[in-house]
């Protein structure tokens, strides 16, 4: 089914969606039971890395001949309509990107929502790609608003116990995760809500951390300059985060070796 | 347990809406009104990137309104142009000019073919069935390299449906081709 209005009620949620120039089929505005989730949820990029497929032993680059490349998903690369599909359990929006015409990089970007709660932001990655070494990056943004956007705290679960994260950083996924594979959760100190953060097990996850600050705006490029670190990494400083809006960049390494298509992408459920 | 926040519980969903067209050109005139933005608008080298809605969370003083970015690259002087325009009060709220590489425009991407297209040494590889597949923001990460600081593109030929066969970097600043490549090689 073509999806026509930008609004959807089913199964417990209430979300909003459009497609932007820069990041995708865009989530805004969703509750769960009539509790404020997210702000916002988006996937400002996907950037695709190579790899030399032979590598010599006098190699200075590490194999990477040349730097990554990219090209937003948006409306300039939307091919057909966004589909919503209704499920047992739930619903979905879809949307098919490829890069330029008849290109080598194809997407399909889905946000599914099931009714117990869990939310879904995948990218299902078609490849083919320029030849078979090359790394996809992509790289979503969540600015979860749980019960409001204020008195957050995130916690990560390292040496077997969920540590809270008391400043801006990188949380990488090293294996290790709680009784039910989640490895991140962000908690609303007022009311004790949650979301839950698991990360697909083959696409060497990573999670970086950023307090939320009044006009601090997404950005419209992993380059944050000519010189500097791409973001997210460029946005993480040494901010408290605990007790603050917090803003997640999920950012998945989907390696072409693995087989295609790959779905990339976290679940995301919501313990209220 | 503290009282549950409730600002952003009430939201109006219409400020995310897409600008329409003429909230679109009203945002444009407006930053190329802005004087400190006048030699931009003078000489005229720079290309708009994007112009899309931005909702500001409360409390800051442009919640509630409707507010468009724009972000734009300034060839003349090698800087990115990021301005939240007010498009309620009809002024620039908040303007950053900065180093950031901003995704390609359009018309950089339509740029990008162009010039590599021209090129003799692309024109010498190209098959006859070879064609432009995608325009692509690239940047190297060797130093030595001319698109390592400046704004650049990667330009994939080939035939569509089928695995690229050259690539061709393109150093917007100049619109020269710095860099032509086997797709395989790359």
């Amino acid at each position: 089914m073509v999806a026509m209005s930008n609004s959807i009620e089913h199964a417990d949620w209430k979300i909003h969606w459009k497609v932007t120039e820069s990041a995708g089929l865009i989530i805004y505005l969703a509750s769960y039971k009539n509790r404020r989730v997210m702000w916002e949820g988006s996937l400002p990029y996907v950037t695709v890395d190579h790899q030399r497929q032979v590598l010599s032993i006098d190699e200075e680059s590490g194999g990477e001949a040349h730097g990554p490349f990219w090209s937003p998903l948006g409306v300039r690369n939307l091919v057909g309509a966004i589909r919503r599909s209704d499920f047992r359990g739930g619903f979905e929006l879809a949307a098919d990107f490829c890069v330029g015409q008849g290109g080598p990089f194809r997407y399909t970007q889905l946000w599914r929502f099931h009714k117990d709660g869990r939310m879904a932001p995948w990218l299902v990655i078609h490849g083919p790609g320029l030849h078979d070494s090359h790394t996809y990056h992509p790289h979503w943004r969540f600015d979860f608003d749980i019960d409001g956007a204020s008195d957050d705290a995130l916690e990560h679960f390292e040496g077997g116990r969920w540590t809270r994260v008391a400043e801006e950083g990188w949380l990488p996924y090293t294996g290790e995760s709680a009784e039910n594979a989640t490895v991140w959760r962000q908690i609303d100190f007022g009311t004790g809500a949650e979301v839950a953060i698991r990360p697909h097990h083959w696409e060497d996850a990573e999670l970086f951390a950023v307090r939320y600050h009044d006009g601090e705006w997404p950005p419209f490029s992993p380059r944050a300059s000519t010189a500097g670190q791409s973001f997210p990494a460029s946005y993480t400083g040494d901010e408290s985060i605990d007790g603050e809006d917090v803003c997640l960049w999920y950012v998945a390494h989907v390696h072409h070796d693995a087989a295609f298509p790959f779905t990339a992408g976290p679940w995301i459920k919501c313990g209220f | 347990m503290r009282a549950r926040p409730t600002a952003s519980l009430s939201v109006d969903p219409a400020l995310f809406d897409p600008l329409t067209e003429g909230e679109r050109a009203d945002a444009l005139r407006v930053l190329t009104e802005d004087r400190r933005l006048a030699t931009m608008a003078k000489v005229a080298r720079y290309r708009v990137v994007a112009v899309e809605p931005l909702v500001l969370k409360p409390p800051h003083d442009l919640f509630g309104r409707r507010v468009a970015r724009v972000v734009a690259y300034d060839y003349a002087s090698d800087r990115c142009v990021d301005a939240l325009i007010d498009l309620d009060a009809g002024l620039v709220a908040n303007l950053q000019i900065n180093e950031g590489q901003p995704m390609l425009g359009r018309d950089e991407e339509g740029q990008a073919v162009a010039v590599a297209l021209a090129d003799d040494r692309v024109k010498r590889e190209l098959g006859l069935s070879d064609e432009p597949l995608a325009a692509m923001h690239y940047w190297s990460r060797r130093d030595i390299e001319l698109s390592s600081s400046r704004r650049s593109a990667a330009v994939l030929f080939g035939q569509p449906g089928a695995r690229p066969t050259l690539v061709a970097v393109v150093d917007l600043v100049d619109s020269q081709v710095t860099e032509v490549v086997p797709a395989e090689q790359w």
